[in-house]
């Protein structure tokens, strides 16, 4: 009976979605006229290049038109490491210690391991300086970071990542990202306005204040996100 | 191939596996009684409402949005760029989703700290 | 740097990334750092709304540079300028509140006010937004703290509170990006002012999508039925605190975005007598299953879900005079709710359970406790003097004014059944055999104070609602001028 309601459910709402959707044709082009600018899409296509000088359009509305988005995208995940430790704090009983996995990994993973990561280092330290010109930029730069310290995670049983280091780290990079908005107001303009030269296209400084935020949120991101590894991998049942 | 048939069948397929995703996910959570393959079907839910994204963002015979050397000269020869706000949007999206696994993750953990057990059958302090 | 509407959210953002360091300098610094910048903030408030009400016009910040339609923008006016000065009032005295908060545990403090001030300025960051994306962003951020606030003691129902909540909640936010999404392949747009102006290009089964797609979204977080039966758990196994701010500001936050949608986005008719029929359902159920609860905070959480309920039927009505009950009665749900939940907690604190029954004759051994609690409970219900028989008087005439005759009488049928599980309490703490447990925690300096002050601010306003209706005539005014609203935000773009 439940599972006969469930169904028509899923049926409704595929239907209703399936509609909607059909109304929307694939693959047109809804910016209209680019030189007419009647959408913010096509907005951006046109002035980006002139006024920010970012290769990278979707970098440039992530970090500077929507840039206040993003502050708050970088929130949501601080707020999710916070959360995260605060649902699963415990305090540790005298003599406990942590038991991160419980068997060693096998040889292969572990050599493979240390050889691939100062590799994935560089990566996504690559990806997210390059943000404005190639795709990719903070979140996916931090994202490749901490990819590395999963394989580490994996690989030996006992590799730990100071906690100290990463509240560092993480709270250093959201006050840049801020400071560099508070510093627009300061000096006259608006919360997060481009105050820096912009320079030439397709140079690697370039863009302004835009590398400048999207290198802070990569740290930011790869150190949050490390955080939430390390956390949730420090759950111990209890005996 | 007619090209409008053709056309008509690509966006099946793309809207069609998307929304497809979306139901999966539904039914994991509807059906489903293990809070991890609840929160699994969370996370199956927000991909297809990204792909979606993509996908309405999405320009025939378009290139990406990037104005390196070689996007310049695709530009200059009348290539049309996909529409970028999209693919920001959807970055957000991805970020928020991570959160919201995130938090419910642990909050899993915490109910099989307390209840031995993962089963949303056997976790029935409060009302649900 | 000339205030400005963005330090509501620059600042609590600065402070919160500085908050891990400052604990490793001083723990005390942890408590000192959210009250500080909630009194800045507090300044802002008077500040600005000072010079909205002498220009009359909106105060409209570009962010990043970009103007209107092409960057996000902030909107403090009348309307939104008068909630987010009510949301940091509240914010602050739950602050004062709430100082001495797990003060032998330094970690789980520092996670805490930084919770609490992402929850206070991510309500406020989705009152002050032009932008619907960027809405969005802000619900989540309140949804994410609101989560990890509700499972934040280490009972197991908090756990499974917070994954009810969350389970709830991460489909609503489902519902609203599919509704940006289909928005903005119809506007080609994200700016709340542009899309209102478009808004009649868009074909009408389309809009009635979207609209029903924002509706489920938005309704969860207003707490409109069926979609709140996230909100007793949360209400009853989060600290009380954050059940003060989830009345104050939560709430708040979740009917604002629900009705800038309704009010300002679409323009479809049928939604307004949608609102009333659902908030009537809201309304009875609620107050029915408050009549029923056991657990004091429980009951409390039924109670508010039943105000919004009746703040949905206000706003539905539509005229003006509706719209100025319905944010009066937004106002007096903050204040009240906040103190009854203050009041109450402490009850619960010193009692053996969270049941009502275990809080017989309670009011004797803390007579002034008891006393707050009463004021509480008699301006909720709407008695006259206090505070919350104005708002419900005006609701009442505003439905009268349009023969609406059968909503004044479900409204007065209900407020019975409000009357009758609310003196229920009342009386038990004053008549009941008290129980012989000598166990007493007396409030903190800070618990004494932040319920004094709202008292009085009960008291004040049932006495004189004149120092308060002049601001919530002109934001009923600048809500209902759609017109005013696009033409400011788009004019600076021009």
């Amino acid at each position: 009976m439940k599972r006969a309601f469930i169904l028509l459910l899923l049926v409704v709402v595929g239907w209703v979605l399936a509609d909607t959707f059909s109304q929307i044709n694939f693959g047109e082009s809804r910016m209209g006229d680019i030189k007419q600018q009647e959408t913010v899409g096509a907005y951006y296509l046109n002035n980006t290049v002139e006024k920010l000088s970012v290769a990278n359009v979707v970098t440039a509305i992530v970090v500077n038109y929507r840039g206040f988005d993003t502050l708050g995208e970088v929130t949501v995940l601080f707020l999710a490491a916070s959360g995260l430790a605060s649902i699963l704090y415990r305090r540790k009983k005298r003599g406990e210690h942590d038991v991160m996995i419980l068997k060693n990994s096998s040889q292969l993973l572990q050599t493979g391991a240390k050889l691939i990561f100062p590799a994935i280092l560089v990566l996504g330290a690559y990806v997210f300086i390059h943000g404005h010109l190639t795709p990719g930029g903070g979140f996916q730069g931090g994202a490749i970071i901490a990819s590395g310290f999963l394989l580490m995670f994996m690989a030996y049983k006992d590799y730990h990542v100071s906690h100290n280091v990463l509240t560092w780290v993480e709270s250093i990079a959201g006050i840049l990202f801020v400071s560099v908005g508070i510093w627009g107001l300061i000096s006259g303009a608006t919360f997060l306005e481009n105050i820096l030269g912009t320079g030439t296209l397709n140079d690697l400084v370039s863009g302004g204040i835009i590398p400048l935020i999207y290198i802070a949120v990569g740290f930011k991101v790869a150190a949050e996100l490390t955080g939430v590894l390390e956390t949730l991998l420090n759950f111990k049942t209890e005996k | 191939m007619d090209p409008i048939l053709y056309n008509k069948i690509i966006s099946v397929g793309v809207y069609g596996s998307a929304i497809g995703l979306i139901l999966i996910g539904l039914y994991a959570v509807l059906v489903k009684k293990h809070l991890t393959k609840i929160v699994i079907g969370l996370s199956i839910i927000d991909s297809g409402v990204h792909l979606l994204f993509i996908a309405v963002g999405f320009i025939k015979g378009g290139t990406a949005p990037i104005f390196s050397e070689k996007g310049i000269e695709l530009v200059n020869q009348g290539t049309a760029m996909v529409d970028p706000v999209p693919q920001a949007l959807v970055l957000t999206a991805i970020v928020i989703g991570f959160g919201v696994t995130a938090v419910a993750l642990s909050l899993v953990i915490r109910l099989y700290r307390h209840h031995h057990t993962a089963r949303i059958d056997h976790i029935k302090s409060l009302k649900w | 740097m000339v205030i400005s509407p963005v330090h509501y959210i620059a600042l609590p953002l600065l402070a919160a990334f500085l908050m891990p360091l400052l604990a490793k300098v001083n723990r005390e610094l942890v408590r000192i750092i959210p009250g500080v910048v909630l009194t800045y903030l507090l300044f802002v408030s008077v500040v600005l709304m000072q010079r909205v009400t002498e220009t009359g016009q909106p105060i409209i910040e570009t962010l990043a540079g970009w103007q209107a339609p092409w960057g996000i923008n902030l909107v403090f006016s009348q309307f939104t300028g008068f909630l987010v000065s009510l949301m940091v009032f509240m914010a602050t005295l739950i602050w004062i509140f709430s100082y001495r908060f797990k003060k032998v545990d330094n970690e789980p403090a520092l996670k805490y006010y930084i919770l609490f001030m992402m929850l206070v300025t991510g309500s406020v960051g989705v009152v002050l937004t032009g932008d619907i994306f960027n809405m969005f962003v802000f619900m989540e951020i309140t949804a994410i703290a609101s989560y990890s606030l509700t499972s934040f003691y280490r009972d197991r129902d908090g756990a499974e509170a917070g994954f009810k909540y969350l389970l709830i909640g991460s489909l609503a936010s489902t519902f609203m990006l599919l509704a940006i999404l289909l928005l903005y392949t119809q506007v080609g747009t994200l700016n709340m002012a542009m899309i209102a102006e478009r808004m009649h290009t868009v074909p009408v089964g389309m809009k009635v999508t979207i609209l029903i797609l924002f509706l489920t979204g938005l309704g969860i977080e207003a707490e409109m039925f069926p979609l709140n039966g996230w909100a007793p758990d949360a209400y009853s196994q989060a600290p009380s605190p954050v059940g003060a701010t989830f009345a104050a500001l939560v709430v708040k936050a979740g009917v604002y975005s629900l009705i800038r949608v309704i009010f300002t986005l679409f323009d479809i008719q049928g939604a307004y007598q949608y609102l009333i029929i659902m908030g009537i359902i809201t309304l009875i159920i609620a107050e029915f299953a408050a009549m029923k609860q056991t657990n004091l905070k429980r009951m409390l959480a039924y109670s508010s879900i039943g105000q919004m309920g009746f703040v949905l039927i206000a706003f539905g009505i539509g005229t003006k005079e509706a719209v100025f009950g319905a944010l009066f009665l937004m106002f007096n749900h903050a204040i009240i709710k906040s103190l009854l939940f203050m009041s109450g907690s402490f009850f619960v604190y010193n009692s053996t359970s969270k049941d009502i029954n275990g809080m017989s004759g309670i009011g004797k051994k803390f007579p002034y406790m008891g006393f707050l609690f009463s004021i509480g409970a008699f301006a909720i219900v709407g008695l006259p003097p206090f505070s919350g028989f104005w708002s419900k008087l005006y609701i009442l005439i505003a439905a009268a004014d349009e023969s609406m005759l059968a909503l004044v009488a479900i409204i007065l049928l209900v407020s019975i059944v409000e009357i009758v599980y609310y003196f229920r309490v009342v009386a038990k703490l004053y008549f009941g055999k008290p129980t012989d447990k000598e166990v007493v925690h007396k409030p903190t300096f800070g618990g004494y104070f932040s319920m004094t002050v709202l008292a009085v601010v009960i008291l004040l306003v049932g006495f004189y609602p004149d120092i308060i209706t002049g601001f919530i005539h002109r934001a009923a005014d600048t809500l209902l001028d759609k017109g005013a609203y696009i033409s400011n935000v788009l004019s600076m773009g021009h």
